[in-house]
């Protein structure tokens, strides 16, 4: 007897994600984005505590402005990440499980970080 | 595969843990940044220096280490599915997350010391 093919329908263009599954993908995308900015992180730190020579630099390096445009974007994906987690840490508590009350947990969480970026990018913008 | 490092409830454990602590370590960087009475290197260097924070720094690098291993580690397997190049991203993030992590401690060795 031949196994059925099962009908396979993955067009992720036609699925329409609600809310929820937006904040998860981007709770993943945010935390790959700041993964990868681990490394100049630590570079700065190392080069931050060197000398008042190199500390300045750093300074200098983060004043650049297609480097304020990056670290904007991370701003962006360190905040997701955090309102996005402490979600998913009250969503493992039980708190904000149900339909409702999980759908207005994660309109909070983009609430909250673009207060974060609009605050960071009003303050920091030269 | 049971070769994989960290595997069943411990790494869901770990991951939420680290979470927390980095998540109150943020916001007491935040904290210190803004009460700050000074700037620049020497009181960012007399910052570091004190033991609290160069302590707490040095478990906020551990924790971040194991937290961006654990996430990335979960993003490989779910969406990398042969064998070598999973392999091959695992060793490449596991070498970047270690040597990061000497890096920092190295640095908060030096300040502690220098």
């Amino acid at each position: 007897m031949r196994t059925r093919q099962r009908p396979i329908y993955l067009n992720l263009l036609q699925i329409r994600l609600p809310i929820m599954g937006v904040i998860s993908l981007a709770h993943r995308a945010s935390g790959v984005l700041l993964f990868l900015a681990i490394p100049y992180a630590v570079y700065l730190l190392g080069l931050s505590v060197t000398s008042a020579t190199d500390y300045d630099a750093v300074i200098q390096q983060l004043q650049q402005p297609w480097l304020q445009l990056l670290l904007l974007v991370l701003t962006w994906g360190l905040a997701h990440h955090l309102f996005a987690g402490i979600r998913f840490l009250l969503i493992d508590a039980d708190i904000g499980v149900q339909k409702s009350s999980a759908r207005l947990g994660a309109w909070g969480v983009i609430a909250a970080e673009i207060v974060v970026v609009a605050l960071v990018a009003w303050r920091c913008w030269p | 595969m049971s070769t994989y490092v960290l595997e069943g409830l411990r790494p869901w454990v770990i991951q939420r843990v680290s979470a927390v602590y980095i998540t109150l370590f943020m916001f007491y960087l935040l904290y210190c940044g803004f009460s700050a009475q000074s700037t620049g290197f020497e009181a960012w260097r007399g910052w570091l220096f004190q033991p609290l924070n160069s302590v707490g720094m040095a478990l906020f690098v551990l924790a971040t280490l194991f937290h961006a291993w654990i996430g990335m580690r979960d993003v490989i397997l779910d969406y990398i599915h042969n064998i070598m190049l999973r392999i091959l991203l695992l060793a490449l993030i596991a070498g970047t997350l270690v040597g990061s992590g000497l890096w920092a401690f190295r640095a908060l060795l030096l300040t502690v010391a220098g």
